[in-house]
Order: structure tokens, then sequence, then C-alpha cells
């Protein structure tokens, strides 16, 4: 039987933006009922300063264990491992209970820190507290988003035999693995991967693939979810399209191509890139002239196909059950023109690197030939495959990313793909000089550090140091940079500048989040339920997360989650059970589960 | 060698505020700066300076005096780490370096000493006047005898048996014991400036002729500040010169020209000791207020972080230029009592200021902003000549 240790409670008052306050008093005072507890600390000094002071009260009280509660009480756990240290005791035994995280609406704050206290001083994950209350679960699942993590876990869960309604809010599943010409740090074809699971998908006799679509309410229970999905109106018929094209021929409007980053155009009739599954065309209505002016209908008159188009068709409504929802909405992102200080939408030749993505594309606007920008009769700026390469090119890590002006979180991908964009842009132009610009390389990954190494080795100048502004002078663009490590300003020329731009969360963030009642973190991300050992559900009962909805992550990491919360979904379906959602459940039942749980592990 | 003084960080908290433990080296600052060039990187370099403890080196570098404080590094520094304010800190800090007496150093450290300095020292002027100088009894009893023809009021002959050559010859010797004994403080301070940065540097020995050769840089950049209008607001170039020029003109006119400028007559508008005395109070005066306002407000980031020393700085010249600007008024409306005690409290409050802002705070970087211009181009120069030389010698 294992012994209980006299413990401490550190109540560390950080500063967090949280609605409610928490009444530390009552706490500390709801604290006196646990007998192991001989010290409790209470004070506003924060972070604790003094580790002196702090081992001469564990000496005082003979405390073997400290628990700090508060806002992120794992940044002052090496302050009490030392403190601990100093006193003679076990540095290991520190436990942390994160009062704030994760609260869902409504809940009182104290009644919640209660619970976590309690299961944090049991010893008991705070989610496993919560694993044996279950609705019964309704077989069939709503995935929301159509990208890499949004189709993986639709084809987990079908090949288990399970109905999936998978609902893309564009024209095409594929989300923005299907724009990348290269994943690193293989240099496999992005599309080579994606795109058989993107067939899969809509062949499968399991999945109903919902694109142009959006959820557009969510009602019932962990379970048994009752979902209604808007599905706008495509126009053009998917069962009847041949996908020939003849109608965007004659279509006489042009707009930027979302999927090509506004590098190239498309007709307001048309496909979203020539792999699009659903391999049919729609009509975009915000640019379509007919559903504008109510004047044209010459796709109408040119469509080989009867009735294939219809150009009053409505949005339609569909509602259906679904017993889990995984959310996988992906990222959008980071805008670079908010950062003046390099140019871009000013300078025609600083580009972010999701446009070198499509440049760089064999199925991109230049069918794969980098080129500089140019302008045409108009003089509209555009990509054409015939105008000049540029010689000399560089890459600027951390736009947006890492900086408290913008977003404080590291965007994970950025560096890789920089140094992946730098190796194609040697590939397609060998004698173009390319620089790389960073604060931090960023090659945490399988196989990462290698690449990083075999990318220095081919010749890019891998150069330490952020760039601090652009300007433009003599038709090239001038950068100017400390270079850190040779102790030196460098003011570089180039031709074209890519800005690897961060992942920020998507802009339907907030609706869903409000829709499905999910919480947020501080920087905008989904919530997951444990950032170490949970982070794929949520604490909403049935409602799961996959791929960077959840925050920052390359194509591996998106997969593994996506396959992790569709195991979740199975299990919840074989055990035919689904959690139930934390705000439903009484937290004295929380207490009494983890205190239950703690007995039998000392026994 | 450099040594490293792990409480380095501690010592130069009195000296001003920033996060610079935040600071993780990407150089944005150092690369947004108009000013940096390949002899000067900062202001990254000394951050990581000040991270490592390296007092020595900092104290012997002259790059925060190149610094002119525009707050682009600040405004887009990624960590928030405020590196324009830790030029300025590092600034003060070298103030205090510089000054070997000590002083600058307790009055940075501590607000009490500044001001009980400079109470004591206002309240020993306003004691001089009223033993030696006190205002003749006649003014309250015939107060226009003391009006000239102009209808202005006599104002060196307000003090009781004194003729006015003789109370002005006593107001200028004091004029210059002051000035004297301040030119000296703030002379030996740069002797000491000099010494740490190019004399006891073994790589440097500046040749006389170099000296020579780039004399001209102290006094463009003494005069007239190029480097600042490089910074990218203009228009806060033109209020800095305008209160440079200001005080520089007035401080002559009290120093060097005092029986021109304090005369018993009072000029039309048009003369000369009139229009530069206005051209100095409205140059002064323009700018304080301007300062004034943005300090408050704290939305110029250059401005949001004020020192104690800057706030006493500003306070005094304001009170400086008030009393001024009344004794002015007061004379022309023929007030001879008022005229005696406002200009005794104008000289109780310049005459302190002087003393402790020139050699021991903010204003002795009109001097050691040129110097250190002066001293950089030195360096650079040998070093220029000594690549050269061995150059030479390898070929």
């Amino acid at each position: 039987m294992r012994r209980t240790l006299t413990t401490g409670v550190y109540f560390s008052h950080t500063a967090n933006n949280h609605s409610q306050s928490l009444d530390y008093k009552e706490l500390c005072g709801y604290l006196q009922i646990v007998p192991e507890i001989t010290k409790i600390w209470n004070s506003s000094e924060n972070p604790p300063t003094d580790p002196e002071h702090f081992a001469e009260e564990i000496r005082k009280n003979n405390i073997e264990r400290i628990l700090i509660a508060g806002y992120r009480p794992g940044f002052i756990k090496p302050f009490f491992a030392k403190a601990l240290q100093k006193a003679e005791k076990a540095a290991e035994n520190i436990i942390l209970a994160d009062i704030f995280n994760g609260i869902p609406n409504g809940m009182p704050l104290n009644e919640w820190a209660k619970a976590k206290l309690i299961c944090a001083l049991s010893g008991i994950p705070f989610d496993i507290s919560l694993l044996s209350e279950h609705n019964p679960a309704q077989s069939e699942t709503l995935i929301i988003g159509g990208g890499i993590a949004g189709i993986q876990a639709a084809l987990e869960i079908a090949n288990s035999h399970h109905k999936v309604y998978l609902v893309e809010k564009t024209g095409t599943i594929g989300g923005h693995m299907a724009m990348f010409d290269k994943t690193f740090p293989t240099l496999d074809c992005a599309a080579c991967i994606l795109t058989p699971k993107m067939v899969e998908v809509s062949q499968h006799p399991y999945i109903e693939l919902m694109s142009y679509s959006e959820v557009k309410s969510i009602s019932g229970m962990p379970g048994n979810y009752r979902v209604e999905i808007l599905k706008k109106a495509r126009r053009v018929n998917v069962k009847t399209c041949t996908g020939c094209g003849t109608c965007a021929e004659k279509c006489p409007t042009s707009v930027k191509s979302e999927f090509d980053q506004g590098t190239s155009l498309r007709k307001a009739i048309y496909m979203p890139f020539p792999q699009a599954v659903p391999n049919k065309y729609l009509i975009d209505a915000d640019s379509c002239r007919y559903v504008q002016t109510g004047k044209c209908g010459v796709c109408v008159k040119v469509c080989p196909v009867e009735n294939c188009i219809d150009l009053d068709e409505k949005d339609q409504v569909v509602e259906v059950n679904a017993g889990n929802v995984i959310v996988a909405t992906g990222f959008k992102p980071f805008e670079a023109s908010r950062m003046e200080q390099y140019g871009y939408g000013k300078y025609p030749n600083v580009i972010t690197s999701l446009e070198m993505e499509r440049l760089v594309n064999a199925a991109g606007p230049t069918g794969g030939n980098i080129v500089l920008r140019s302008q045409d009769k108009k003089g509209n700026w555009i990509f054409d495959a015939d105008s000049p390469q540029p010689k000399s090119l560089a890459l600027i890590h951390c736009i947006g990313s890492r900086d408290e002006n913008y977003n404080k979180y590291c965007s994970r991908v950025c560096c890789m793909y920089s140094l992946k964009l730098a190796h194609l842009i040697g590939e397609k132009i060998p004698e173009a000089e390319v620089f790389e610009y960073y604060i931090d390389m960023r090659a945490y990954g399988k196989g990462y550090e290698e690449f990083y190494k075999r990318i220095e080795e081919e010749g890019v100048h891998i150069i330490r140091g952020k760039t601090a502004k652009i300007d433009e002078k003599n038709n090239r663009l001038l950068l100017r940079t400390e270079d850190i490590e040779n102790d030196r300003m460098l003011e570089q020329s180039v031709d074209m500048v890519v800005l690897a731009v961060g992942l920020e969360p998507g802009s339907d963030t907030d609706k869903i989040s409000s829709m499905l009642g999910i919480s947020r973190s501080d920087d905008g991300w989904f919530e997951e339920s444990d950032a170490l050992s949970n982070t794929n559900q949520t604490l909403s009962g049935g409602i799961l997360l996959a791929g960077t909805c959840q925050g920052p992550k390359d194509i591996p990491d998106s997969v593994v989650q996506a396959s992790a919360a569709a195991s979740s979904v199975i299990q919840s379906i074989m055990q035919k059970g689904v959690p139930k959602s934390l705000a439903s459940i009484p937290l004295e039942d929380i207490k009494q589960k983890a205190m239950e749980l703690s007995a039998v592990n000392k026994d | 060698m450099n040594r490293i003084d792990p409480d380095f960080k501690e010592k130069l908290k009195p000296f001003g505020v920033g996060n610079w433990a935040e600071c993780f080296h990407c150089g944005n600052c150092t690369a947004t700066c108009p000013l940096t060039d390949e002899s000067h990187l900062f202001p990254r370099k000394g951050i990581r300076w000040l991270q490592m403890g390296l007092k020595k080196k900092i104290s012997r570098n002259l790059d925060p005096w190149m610094c002119y404080y525009c707050g682009d590094c600040s405004e887009t520094c990624p960590r928030d780490a405020n590196p324009g304010e830790l030029m300025m800190t590092l600034r003060r800090y070298l103030i205090s370096v510089y000054d070997w007496t000590g002083i600058s150093r307790l009055f940075y450290k501590n607000k009490i000493w500044e001001l009980g300095f400079i109470v004591i020292f206002a309240l020993l002027i306003v004691s001089a006047f009223f033993i030696f100088l006190p205002p003749d009894p006649a003014i309250i009893s015939n107060p226009g005898a003391f009006i000239n023809a102009q209808g202005g009021v006599m104002i060196n002959s307000l003090s009781t048996g004194l003729g006015n050559e003789q109370f002005l010859r006593i107001i200028e010797t004091g004029d210059l014991i002051m000035a004297i004994t301040v030119g000296l403080l703030l002379i030996s301070n740069i002797f000491n400036m000099w010494y740490k940065v190019i004399l006891s540097d073994p790589d440097t020995r500046v040749p006389l002729f170099t000296y020579v050769k780039e004399f001209w840089r102290l006094i463009i950049h003494f005069a007239v500040q190029p480097k600042l209008s490089k910074c990218d607001d203009k228009k806060y170039w033109l209020g800095h010169f305008l209160l440079m020029s200001g005080y520089t003109i007035m401080f002559i006119l009290i120093v060097g020209l005092l029986p021109k400028f304090q005369v018993e007559n009072i000029y039309p508008w048009y003369h000369w000791q009139r229009i530069l005395g206005y051209y100095a109070t409205f140059g002064i005066l323009l700018f304080l207020v301007n300062v004034f306002i943005r300090r408050i407000r704290k939305n110029d980031i250059k401005l949001q972080f004020s020192h104690g020393s800057d706030w006493l700085f500003i306070i005094l010249l304001f009170l400086t230029t008030v009393t001024g600007i009344l004794i002015h008024i007061l004379r022309l409306n023929g007030n001879p009592l008022a005229t005696y005690y406002i200009y005794v409290a104008h000289l109780a409050i310049l005459v302190p200021m002087i003393m402790v802002e020139v050699p021991f705070s903010k204003w002795s970087h009109l001097a050691y902003r040129p110097f250190a211009i002066y001293f950089s181009a030195l360096k650079k120069a040998t070093a220029e000549k000594a690549m050269k030389t061995s150059l030479a010698t390898a070929i």
C-alpha cells in the first residue's frame, strides 16, 4: 500500500485573461478537509523568488509533496523542484493543477477548481475521472473539414464500416495539402499521396461527401447530435456533369483563383483544380454574371448535357444524425500585408510561401516555371510563364509567428517548408542564389535535421538573422538583415522574396467554437481536453479534434491526430457509448470518482 | 580581458526599464535601425553583452551614443524586449561611468540626492541674494525711481546700496564661476571618456594628425545633429534643433554677453537682444510643451518610459523659461518689486539646473554624443590605416 504524502499547496496568482476570478480564500478553506495538507501558500507574490525561504517552510512543515495550482502552473515547477532539493526532499514530488484549463461556459470557476484540485491530489488525471460517464452512441460520424486530417479520419472510420458525413465548405476536398508541390523531408509529391485518398473518399460506400456545404447548427446531446447542414447551391448537377469544361471555356467572367492563391485566374463556373473531388464544375455566385445581373446564361447554352446547369438552383438545408463529430477545420495562412515593413501587396515580387508553392507546382499557373511577376496589357500584375526567371531569391522565416505583435507561437512548419522551397527553387533554377533568413532553425522531426543539413550542403545561403525591412531599389528588392553569426550588416539585393507566413486559426473558428461549445486556447486554436495525454478529445462529449485546427502541425502529425480521433470514434461506436459533456456532469461526481480511483490505486 | 559581472543586470535597473531578458537575438532591431553601420551594430549586440554581464565592454562602448532613439526597433521587436529603451538606459549608465566624481551615479540611483542637491543649491542662492543683495526698501515707497525712460524696470538697480554696474559685475562673476565649474567638470568627464574609449584600448593608437583631420565631425554633430535627421521623424529633429539652438543662444547671452543682455534700457522689439531672446524662448518652449504632452500621453514609444531624470530635466527647464518670461513681462509693465523676486527665483532654478544637468545628467549628452562620434571616427580611421599598413607589409 502506498503511503499518503504530506502535501503543501501553492496557489499561483498568475494574471490570465479568464473572465472569472478565483476566490482563493474559499479554496483554502475547502482544502482544510484534506488531512494530508499541512501547509497552504496563498500569496500574491508571483512568481516566487526565494527558494531558500520555501525550503525552510518545507522543512518546518515536513512537506513531502507540493501541489501547484493556478494558471499554467508548470511555469514555476522548476522553482519548487529547487526548493524541495534545498530542503533535502525528493524533487519529483510535484503535482500540477491547471485550474483555468478547459472550463466550460457558465461553470462557476471555484467549483471547477475544487474538482481539479481533488483530482490532482488523488493523482488521477482529470479526464480519466470523466471516462466512465457515457451516453448511448449513434454510429454515424460527422467530420467538418475535408483537408488531409478530415480525409484521413473519414477513411479510417469508413474502413471499419461506419457511416461518415464529410462536410467541406469549398468545392473540393484536399485542403491546403492539395496546393503543395512536395512534402518535406522526403520530397514526395504531395498530390501523389493525397489524390488517391481523395478519390477513395469520393467512391467509398460508407462516406457521404458533402462538398460546398457548411454546418449550420448542431443540437442534441453527445452520442446523438442533430446536425443541420447548409448545402450551398452548386448550380451544376454533380450527378450529370462530365467535367468536360466547355462551360468554363465560354464563361465571360474571370476572377482570381482561390486554389492558386490568386496567382492565376479562374472563370465564374469552374473546377477548383484538375484533380478536384468531386471532379465536377460549380458556379461561384459572387462572380457569376447571371446570378448578379440576371443576364448571361452562356454556360447553359454550351453545356452538352441536358439540364445539367441550373442557374436558379437554391441553397438547401439537410439534416443528419451523428453520434460523434470530428472537427478538422484546419488553418488559414497569416495575412502577410499586416507586416508593412515587408511590402507584401506593395512590391509585386514579394510573395507568400503558399503562392510560391503554386509557382513551383507543375500544375500551377506557370506550369512549374518560377517567374517574376510582370504586367499585362491592362497593367495588372500577373505570373506569365514566359516572363524572366528570378536569379536570386530570399526566404524570410517567422512571418507573423514568434512575434509578440502578431502571433506569439511558433507555427512549426515554416522552417521546414522554407528549406523545402529553397531546394525546389534550386531544382528549377540551378543558377539562382537562394538566401534564407531565420531566427532559429526548428528542424525537430524525424529526418528533418538531416534535411536541413542537406539543403545547406546544396549551397543555399542560410543566414541567422531576421530581415527587418524590404525596400525596392532599381527594380530589385533590398533586404536589410543583421548577419548575427558573422557579426555584420547585410544589405542584400534579390529579385524575389518569399515570406514564410505562419499558421492562424481558420476564419470560421469562432463560429464553430460557439456552435459546438468547445473552448479555444489563448492563441485561438481549439482546446484539447489534455495537452499531453488527450490531444484529440475535447471536454464536450463526442466532439473531437484533428489536424491544425487544434494547433499548428505538419502533415504527418495531422494524419496521426486524425487517426487518433478516428480511433476514439470507433471505440465509442464499439462500446456504444460517447463520453458525456463535462458541463453536464456534476462536479461532485467527478470528485467522488477521483477519490474512488485513487483508493483503488493505494490498495 | 572581459570579466563577467553576473549582477550587472541588477546594477543597471536604477538607470531605466526594459525586458532585455526576453531577447532571443533575431537581429530585427539592428537591421531596422536607420543608423547602424559596419562599425556600430546596435542595439542587439548591447543586449547580448548585457545578458552576459560584460560590464567593462559596455562601459567602453560607444554604440549607445550612436542611437538617437527613433523607436523603430522597439515598435517592431518580436519579443517586446524594448531595445530602444535599453540604449537610453545605457546612455544614462555611461553618463555615470564617465563622471569620475560619482555624483552622477548617486543622482541616477536615488532621486532624493538629486532633488536634495537642487533644493539646497536653490536655498543657497536665495539666501545669498537676501543677505548680500537684498531689495532696495525704496522699491515700495518710491517705485517710480526704478523705472527707466521707456517705462520699464531697471533690473540692475533693484538691490540696495549697489550701483547698477556693481550689481551686474557680481552677477557676471557668479555666472562665470558657474560656467567654469560646469565646464571643468564636463571637460574632465570627457577626458575620462577619452581615456576609457581610446587610450585604454591597446589596439587603437591614434596619431595626432587624425585628431586634427576628423575634428570637423565634432563641430558638425554638435551644431546640427545630422544623424538625428536620419531618424525617420524630421519634425522631431526640427524641434530638437530649435531647443538646442535656443538653449545655446541663451547660454551665450547670459554667460558671455551678460552686460549686453541684462541692460537697464528696454530696447525696441526688433533689437537683436530681444529678437535672440524671443527666438530662444520660443524654441525651448515649443519643444518642452511638445515633449510634456507626449511623455504624459505615452503614445510615442520613445517617450513611454520616462525616467525620473527625464521629468526633472523638463520641469526645471520649464520653470526656468516661465520665470524668464515673467521677468520680461514684469519689466515691461514697470513692476520693480515683483521683478526682483522673480529674478531671484529665476536664478534659484537656473543655477542648480545647469549645475546638475550639464555635467551629471541628461544634458551632458550635448558633449558626449558629438565626442562619441568623433572618437568613433578616430578609431575607424586608425583601424583603416592599420589595415592598409598590414596589407602593404604583406605584399
